[in-house]
């Protein structure tokens, strides 16, 4: 179909991992720790440069578990990266819907959407500190400033990428332009939309880091900073970890949305609401045999 | 052959209401003229073939009457009134199925109605028996994607009977199919229309396709786009697929290819 099917998919192989190979998976990853954790005994890898996967394993039980020093920056980075991501992707898909709308915006705005998009936008972040001050919310403003783009440019090209012939179609039944806005156009850029939104949110992320790097006082960036400092590498590495996992399940959280929202672009999915919508209609038949003329709400999913 | 003559003419005189009339309709784009002062009467109840080769505007004539191409001339009214856009009496079936695939079968047979108001559960079982028709009953809950072409235009078909209007357009609609689909949707299409006694104007670039369908055959010459002939096809209903072999028909298949290679030497 399109190229926003596409994504779909190469995405859904990452995520996805094949239960005959979950063996060879394991088997590998435990392999190169084994490599690595023998390299650092052996004084091979130099303990502030690659700490042991044992030490760090043990850094990251002492600031989570011990210290219970971890949570608060985490839900600090968190929040910064989700709030930015809601509020950047929102001004993304608001102004593109305008922009895809009134094609005079479009052409006015085009200049000014390539100046941003070819201005390294994280140089932006000193200059956002500068006006909002230390705290939570210039690292909010960066992560959303980073990551407005994705859901912008998907967004508008969903829109304007309607199958003509289905355009045609909707004119042909007299459909009115608020039917089409919303029963043709906002569905097929749904697709693109949510590869705009996965992209964003892990921009997102990288945005509320870089903010907490250059000026904050909580957070994990600013942590790890200040185990840089301390030499305690092997603590920076714990928040490393840290920092996958929160994006692992950012990531695993869009994954989820997107099954939902764009079901039509999995299968399994698809073939879930055909079934549960059959079983239904059955259900509803068995009830109203009695000639009880009850008109049942048209539900959606 | 007399018999189905006479058949053909009580038809004709049975149901003599012109719902369709053409007077000198013009259409071109920029210089290329599409549609040259074309001049046709559509009964009630008539199964029209258009038939011509690419670019001889045929389709631009049925978009005309669909309403969807403005015409740049002379004058085109259906069921008495002129035509000026899309409208309710007039369905139109594309070559692509044009469903929507984030919406199951049912629901795509639903859109008309929907996006004419709310869905009531009297529309819901009109969809059901609609896709009883087409062969579709068990499918009403399966999601585009998942249905072959022939069965995505069969959706398509009966999305075009759930409008409800009487006079159906349909513009090349089994073109994509292959040869063996495409005869045995023909085959149904016939049924299915004389049946439900609807007015349908059907535009193919197969002239056995347009003969073996139609009670009357539009042919049209391109460059530019003419009405060149419109040729009565006096055959029976219904019709088997054993009708393709008839010599009748081969002999009228010949006589429609003939009007061609005359406008192409002229």
């Amino acid at each position: 179909m399109s190229s926003s099917a596409n994504t779909n998919e190469t995405r859904s192989w990452l995520w996805r991992v094949n239960p005959t190979h979950a063996a060879g998976h394991a088997g590998l990853l435990v392999g190169l720790l084994v490599l690595w954790e023998t390299g650092s005994r052996t004084g091979l890898l130099d303990p502030l440069i690659l700490p042991a996967p044992t030490a760090i394993l043990a850094a990251l039980w002492q600031i989570a578990v011990v210290d219970r020093l971890l949570w608060g920056h985490f839900g600090i980075t968190l929040y910064e990266a989700m709030a930015g991501f809601v509020i950047g992707s929102a001004i993304g898909i608001a102004l593109a819907i305008g922009a895809a709308l009134w094609e005079p915006f479009r052409r006015y705005s085009a200049p000014y959407v390539v100046g941003l998009q070819v201005t390294p936008r994280i140089a932006l972040a000193p200059i956002v500190i500068a006006w909002l001050g230390f705290g939570t919310t210039p690292n909010v403003a960066i992560a959303a400033l980073l990551c407005f783009f994705p859901p912008f440019l998907n967004t508008m090209t969903g829109l304007l990428d309607v199958d003509r012939d289905l355009q045609e179609m909707f004119r042909s039944l007299r459909a009115s332009k608020r039917q089409v806005f919303t029963q043709l156009m906002l569905p097929t850029a749904l697709p693109y939309m949510m590869a705009g939104l996965k992209t964003a949110m892990t921009m997102a992320l990288i945005g509320a880091i870089v903010g907490e790097f250059i000026s904050a006082s909580e957070g994990l960036g600013v942590l790890m900073h200040r185990f840089t400092f301390q030499l305690n590498m092997a603590a920076t590495f714990a928040v490393l970890v840290a920092l996958t996992l929160m994006g692992l399940l950012l990531f695993a959280l869009m994954e989820w949305v997107d099954n939902r929202i764009v079901f039509w672009r999995h299968d399994e999915r698809m073939q879930e609401i055909s079934r549960k919508r059959a079983a239904r209609e059955a259900g509803r038949a068995a009830t109203e045999t009695p000639g009880t003329a009850r008109v049942a709400p048209a539900g959606r999913t | 052959m007399q018999v189905s003559q006479d058949m053909t003419m009580a038809r004709a005189k049975a149901s003599a209401t012109t719902v369709v009339e053409a007077r000198g309709l013009d259409k071109s784009f920029g210089s290329v003229i599409a549609v040259d002062k074309a001049d046709f009467e559509i009964k009630r109840g008539e199964f029209i073939s258009i038939v011509g080769p690419s670019g001889c505007g045929k389709s631009t004539l049925l978009r005309m009457i669909a309403g969807l191409t403005p015409r740049s001339g002379g004058s085109l009214s259906v069921n008495g009134r002129e035509v000026t856009g899309p409208r309710g009496d007039v369905g139109v079936m594309f070559q692509k199925p044009t469903l929507l695939e984030w919406k199951t079968v049912i629901e795509n047979v639903l859109l008309p109605t929907a996006l004419k108001g709310r869905v009531s559960e009297a529309d819901r079982s009109k969809a059901q028996a609609l896709l009883n028709l087409v062969g579709l009953q068990d499918f009403a809950h399966a999601f585009p994607r998942h249905l072959s072409g022939g069965m995505q235009q069969r959706v398509a078909l009966a999305r075009l009977l759930k409008i409800g209007s009487d006079i159906l357009l349909l513009d090349e609609p089994f073109g994509a199919l292959d040869e063996f689909t495409r005869e045995h949707l023909n085959l149904e299409l016939s049924r299915i229309v004389s049946d439900a006694n609807v007015t349908s104007v059907f535009v193919t670039h197969n002239i056995s396709e347009a003969i073996f369908l139609a009670d009357k055959v539009f042919v049209m010459t391109p460059r530019p786009g003419r009405l060149a002939a419109v040729v009565d096809v006096p055959f029976p209903r219904p019709r088997e697929l054993s009708l393709l072999a008839n010599p009748d028909f081969v002999d009228l298949v010949a006589r429609v290819r003939d009007i061609f290679s005359k406008g192409e030497t002229a």
